[in-house]
């Protein structure tokens, strides 16, 4: 069983995810990527579907994981852990190894998981695999350029999505709720949390309860970009606190079938506030982003915070 | 011509231990981080929000910059809850 | 010693699989290979079998599976049917680039449309190019022992290659056969235990599937052509040690079938191969020159051998039975293939494309008459006047 982590000084010093990577500077994914690796410690596998986390950090024919770690393909994270873990229970069972079953855990981007990547994710959780997935969220298919994916927020320019006369907003649709997705109607699911990079010690334990969970542990992690987002580099756990602070992205934990928050604000403060730091968001008029307060509100509400915000 | 000893068979290359010289990103910098230790409490958040895991602490000396991979993205001058950590044009620097 | 069973392909299979010690199996239902999970499945739950039976959410997901399995050290199988095996299709160069021995048994069916569940090669056909060491299977017996071959071949240290174990759906894993069952002691001295040494292993980190530069491509590539080409050598020395062991020795790349002073033969793989010696025996009975050479290994193909037995024969007609629609010379694959394997004969022998079976037909015993009828004309006209005719429209 991992230990909680009491404060950052206590954190362990040891890096499994060591410095020498192709990622931007500035990158959120990595920086989450460094605190799983850190909370997971030395006896873990990690499934690198492809996306950012994959080809950043693999150019070229190197990686800086100091654990083992697999190549998966987009669209199969969750099958391909499960193969590691059923591989891993026969071959202990059956004394064809005298390794001890070790954390096994997928870090997929959002299009990995909520996107081309959910048969494969839903299918390990409904088959109760104990494993982690870590869907890291920079809320588009970052690696190919910034294309839009169901877990970018409405309004934002992406490639596919770019604002024009015919589309002022840019992206019209709502996103997909991934962790409501995974929360319900799997009954083998053990454990699930938001967690943000902006909360690094908050993230860690998640981790570690994920993998103390015994069974299939489902993760969300926040994870900013600044390529994509455009906000300068040295503003990524900014943006990532202010994402919490204006309700745009929640951190809470499912207990019991319940949402159990982590961190409320006393007050939240205006989505306007978090969207006027991101290029991405240049375009939006008032109407738009009255929109996107009401969809904060939204989220708000379904994890049973009551707010009402006004638009600035 | 890459020779064929040369080619990670399957795809295959061992994990690094400490750091990954496959990718040196020293060189990506236009600013670097220096700190003000006088200011510094150790209190280890810029530790723990830098992507590329390039500060170094220690119970016993005063935190340190691996400059062979910071990118200079200055989170760490960001995060810093007393201004310790100053960015410095890189080109102001002899190496 | 073994055990004697009638039984079809799909149990015989299983039965290989079992005495195997396979320790992952990933399973997902699709008509005729079904047969083989169901068999596993009770396998398992009888205790016959200690593996873990994962319930695939689809075909991609079987090969993603077994791909993972297979890299953390584990020997695995899983299979497929017609539009499943198409469907995996993104799994199966990851699996051979980065040298994963999985096994996949293939019971072969049409693709969409028609759809229907007879037997085609096509869907296993289609994976040609991936780098698996393949083979057809033409009888329950041979669908047992080439799982039990293809294991030893592909974990081999010097292959480390996946291998499609293919049969005819429906006429090789559904019609029952005689099948040897050797024992579990006798399977034991013929399949040691599978060990890779890049596997996933916290004690011995590796990163496995890194991205490769552009430079690194050729070198990456040719390493697996190396491989594959490399596996000749030891599908010969693995067939000579079954031989040896169960005390029934296959012919590792063609069987010739009353091929001596034949003058034109039939050269073909899989289940139909069996109505065509049939026909082969009567004929010979009538005093007609004919013979069958049937292709046991498809991938590598055995471009030497191959030459070596067909050059013997005025006239040999390929029988293709698959869609390959556009394909030189207008039949099928085999057909392509046999000419390659010809070039450099010149006009010595004569080739003509039968494809025949489509839809899961049968290839009748008329339409082998007529064909021999076809390559006796041939070889005496010294040569082809036609490529290639599509049974039955065309015969």
């Amino acid at each position: 069983m991992l230990e909680e982590i009491k404060s950052i000084k206590k954190a362990p010093i040891e890096e499994y995810y060591v410095p020498g990577h192709r990622t931007c500077a500035g990158c959120g994914p990595a920086l989450q990527y460094r605190l799983v690796a850190k909370a997971a410690g030395p006896n873990t596998i990690f499934i690198g579907p492809t996306g950012c986390m994959y080809v950043a950090n693999t150019s070229y024919s190197c990686g800086p994981w100091a654990v083992p770690w697999i190549h998966a393909q987009i669209t199969n994270g969750g099958a391909v852990a499960s193969g590691i873990e059923a591989a891993y229970k026969a071959m202990i069972r059956k004394h064809k190894t005298d390794a001890e079953f070790p954390n096994i855990i997928v870090m997929a981007g959002d299009g990995g998981s909520a996107d081309i990547g959910i048969q494969a994710l839903s299918a390990a959780f409904y088959r109760g695999h104990n494993i982690l997935f870590i869907a890291y969220d920079n809320e588009s298919y970052a690696n190919t350029g910034i294309q839009t994916s169901p877990t970018t927020p409405y309004g934002a320019w992406t490639t596919f999505t770019p604002a024009g006369p015919v589309v002022p907003e840019g992206k019209k649709l709502m996103p997909k709720d991934l962790p409501k997705i995974m929360a319900h109607g799997h009954p083998e699911l053990k454990y699930l949390a938001t967690a943000s990079l902006a909360y690094p010690l908050d993230l860690m334990n998640k981790v570690r309860k994920g993998l103390n969970a015994q069974g299939p542990a489902f993760l969300y992690v926040h994870a900013p970009c600044p390529k994509g987002w455009s906000f300068p580099a040295d503003k990524t756990v900014e943006i990532g606190k202010l994402a919490v602070e204006t309700g745009m992205f929640q951190l809470y934990e499912l207990v019991d079938g319940e949402y159990k928050l982590t961190y409320k604000p006393r007050e939240f403060r205006p989505v306007a506030e978090y969207i006027k730091l991101q290029g991405r968001f240049s375009h939006l008029k008032p109407e738009h982003i009255e929109k996107l307060q009401q969809f904060a509100n939204g989220r708000l509400q379904e994890v049973g915070i009551e707010v009402s915000v006004p638009v600035q | 011509m890459i020779p064929l000893e040369k080619i990670p068979f399957a795809g295959t290359v061992p994990s690094p231990q400490t750091e990954n010289e496959g990718m040196i990103t020293g060189n990506w910098r236009t600013r670097r981080p220096i700190l003000d230790v006088d200011k510094c409490t150790d209190c280890r958040i810029c530790w723990i929000s830098c992507p590329d895991s390039c500060i170094n602490v220690s119970d016993t000396a005063p935190l340190t910059f691996n400059l062979k991979y910071c990118k200079g993205c200055g989170i760490c001058n960001e995060v810093c809850p007393v201004g310790a950590i100053s960015l410095v044009p890189e080109l102001d620097f002899e190496d | 010693m073994g055990v004697k069973k009638r039984i079809s392909g799909c149990v015989a299979t299983a039965n290989a699989v079992k005495l195997a010690d396979v320790d992952v199996i990933c399973s997902y239902p699709i008509r005729p290979y079904t047969g083989i999970m169901s068999e596993l499945a009770r396998m398992v739950a009888d205790g016959e079998l200690d593996a873990e039976f994962v319930h695939g959410e689809g075909e991609h997901g079987q090969l993603s599976v077994v791909y993972g399995a297979s890299a953390a050290g584990a020997r695995t199988f899983t299979g497929s049917s017609g539009v499943g095996v198409t469907y995996a299709m993104e799994v199966y160069s990851p699996i051979s680039g980065e040298r994963l021995p999985v096994q996949m048994a293939i019971a072969d069916r049409t693709l969409d449309p028609p759809g229907d569940f007879g037997s085609e090669q096509t869907d296993a056909l289609c994976c040609r190019d991936q780098g698996w060491i393949q083979g057809w299977a033409a009888t329950p017996q041979e669908a047992l022992d080439n799982t039990l071959m293809y294991y030893r071949i592909g974990e081999d240290p010097r292959v480390l290659l996946p291998q499609y174990a293919c049969q005819d759906g429906y006429f090789v894993s559904h019609i029952l056969g005689e099948v040897d069952i050797p024992d579990a002691a006798q399977v034991k001295e013929f399949l040691p235990p599978y060990k890779n040494h890049h596997v996933l292993d916290p004690r011995k980190p590796q990163i496995i599937g890194a991205q490769m530069e552009p430079k690194m491509g050729p070198g990456m590539q040719y390493q697996r052509y190396l491989a594959i080409e490399g596996a000749r050598k030891v599908i010969e020395e693995v067939h000579e040690e079954f031989g040896q062991i169960f005390g029934r020795k296959y012919a590792p790349w063609v069987e010739e079938f009353m091929t001596d002073d034949a003058e034109v033969a039939i050269f073909m793989q899989g289940g139909h191969s069996t109505t065509c010696k049939t026909v082969v025996k009567r004929l010979r009975n009538l005093g007609e020159k004919v013979g069958l050479v049937r292709l046991r290994t498809f991938r590598p193909f055995p471009t030497e051998q191959v030459r070596e037995a067909l050059s013997k024969f005025k006239a040999v007609g390929v029988v293709d039975n698959s869609v390959n629609f556009g394909i030189s010379g207008g039949a099928g694959v085999l057909l392509t293939e046999a000419r390659t394997a010809l070039y450099g004969l010149g006009d010595k022998v004569s080739t003509v494309g039968f494809v025949g079976g489509l839809g899961g037909e049968m290839i009748t015993h008329e339409e082998f008459y007529k064909m021999f009828q076809i390559l006796k004309e041939v070889a005496k006209a010294g040569k082809a006047e036609r490529q290639s005719y599509w049974l039955p429209y065309e015969l």
